[in-house]
């Protein structure tokens, strides 16, 4: 008579025991080193959807940053502001690379680390600035990489003006592919891990001038 | 109101298909001129990314990177689609530039033909996806080119790397061709445990003349050897040409056209048949 609960409560124990164990294996999947994760949690073809539409916005979310920390007029605490909001946007270590094409043809192109290029920005002699959107941005579909991160690159086109009063001192048309990463962050908060969209390095090649 | 704006979209599209249509026509392309509208469907027509230029080679999206529906290839099928991937400003197939070519035509025409009847489509992930990196660096102090080829490697069941696969470039052809003298280490070496071996490693310019036969120099470990020792400082990579051999029987050669024109973005540059493997067509100077 007493066989039976023994056997029913060894029979829990091991599933107890597995189940523990069961646990222990996915949370050091999550929480473990990333190419780790990458192993075991992958993001299903609707949420990558659902990234591709957020990635416009964020661009968008980017392009009104330089807008305002590039405006001389804007007042100095909301561009310092707008300066750090649009670095939160970026993976660390982002940069920008701007390509100008010589005359002659020749290629030049220089690159500065992402804070360096908002920091220059925000001194360029404009009172204000005026990015015109193309309604045209291309993002191509994510793909996984070796560190699970997914990746894709959104070129955007954008005509930038740059005044001083009413003048135009600066304008052109530029295309820009943006590095697009998916990682998983620490929601401090809520003490849970999520993926968020990365800004990555941007390649800046000039199309059109139109006044200089 | 979202309603309205997707109609506006199709509407333009379906211009657009149609203006992309002409753009094949010399007269009208010439008689483009319609201001700010114009830029703009330049933008929309030109092929932004590498990636889609492989989507509407597939037929895979529109011209917005939306997914191709059935109106839209039924007013854009591939054979309409394919030829316009061509840089169509190649005077070889210009009839009044000097440089027309009847043969560059026909072998055009003939993969064309084939790509639709035999309906070849491009893989994306290939490793016949060859994307040549034409870059700066610095070498004994002097801006110098370098070409490195980069392929794609599949890792696991779904994750993907760009790889380096090999490089070429002036500072690493180390070796100088020289049929004046016989270079070689003679066959009774042995018996005087190669005393001679270092005078032929004197010979810093000709070493392969001391090699197999078979020696063929890895010009990859040689840059890495470079940079690891602080000759070579890489500076950037100034222009990338991808070279396709994934289509079988062909090779083609895609490059980036910055021009303010619907014919824009990275078009095929060359069309050429072809049966070499990637290890094979790597070694074509």
């Amino acid at each position: 008579m007493d066989y039976m609960p023994k056997r029913i409560l060894i029979t829990l124990a091991i599933l107890f025991v597995s189940l523990c164990v069961t646990a222990q294996e996915t949370k050091t999947a999550i929480t473990s080193k990333q190419a780790k994760i990458t192993d075991e949690i992958n993001l299903s073809a609707a949420d990558i959807e659902l990234f591709k539409q957020q990635t416009k916005q964020k661009v968008e979310e980017f392009q009104q940053y330089i807008v305002t920390l590039g405006s001389k007029d804007e007042p100095a605490e909301k561009r310092n502001m707008a300066e750090k909001e649009a670095l939160k946007l970026f993976y660390k270590g982002a940069e920008m690379e701007i390509t100008t094409i010589l005359p002659d043809g020749t290629v030049q192109k220089v690159n500065r680390p992402m804070e360096k290029y908002l920091a220059r920005l925000k001194s360029l002699p404009f009172t204000k600035v005026i990015i015109k959107f193309y309604d045209i941005a291309y993002i191509r579909e994510f793909t996984k990489g070796p560190d699970g991160k997914y990746y894709s690159t959104a070129t955007i086109i954008q005509e930038f003006t740059g005044f001083s009063n009413d003048d135009i001192i600066y304008t052109d048309v530029t295309k820009k592919e943006v590095e697009i990463i998916i990682d998983i962050v620490e929601d401090t908060f809520f003490q849970e891990k999520r993926w968020k969209i990365f800004l990555g390095d941007i390649k800046a090649t000039e199309t059109k001038t139109a006044v200089s | 109101m979202s309603a309205f704006y997707c109609r506006i979209r199709l509407i333009r599209g379906s211009i657009l298909v149609i203006l992309i249509f002409l753009i094949s026509c010399p007269l009208f392309s010439q008689n483009l001129s319609d201001p700010q509208k114009e830029r703009e469907d330049i933008f929309i027509a030109r092929i932004k990314q590498f990636n889609e230029f492989a989507d509407r080679f597939n037929l895979k999206s529109d011209f917005n990177g939306n997914p191709a529906d059935s109106a839209f290839r039924a007013k854009m099928p591939r054979e309409r689609m394919i030829p316009l991937l061509f840089d169509l400003k190649d005077p070889r197939i210009q009839t009044s530039d000097t440089r027309y070519s009847a043969d560059y035509v026909r072998i055009k025409e003939e993969f064309v033909r084939d790509v639709i009847q035999k309906k070849l489509f491009l893989y994306k992930y290939s490793q016949g996806i060859i994307a040549e990196a034409r870059s700066r660096v610095i070498f004994q102090g002097e801006p110098q080119k370098i070409r490195l080829f980069l392929i794609q490697e599949i890792v696991g069941d779904d994750m993907v790397k760009w790889v380096l696969y090999s490089a070429k470039g002036d500072m690493l052809n180390v070796f100088k061709t020289d049929t004046s003298m016989v270079r070689f280490i003679p066959p009774s070496s042995n018996e005087t445990d190669f005393i001679n071996l270092k005078r032929a490693l004197e010979d810093t310019d000709h070493l392969q003349y001391y090699a197999s036969h078979n020696f063929e120099p890895d010009y990859l470990t040689l840059f890495f050897s470079y940079i690891g020792a602080g000759l070579i400082k890489f500076e950037y990579v100034e222009e990338v040409v991808y070279h396709i051999i994934d289509i079988p029987g062909w090779y083609i050669k895609v490059k980036d056209f910055n021009r303010t024109d619907l014919n824009s973005g990275w078009l095929i540059t060359d069309v050429m048949k072809n049966d070499l493997e990637l290890p094979a067509f790597i070694k074509i100077p």
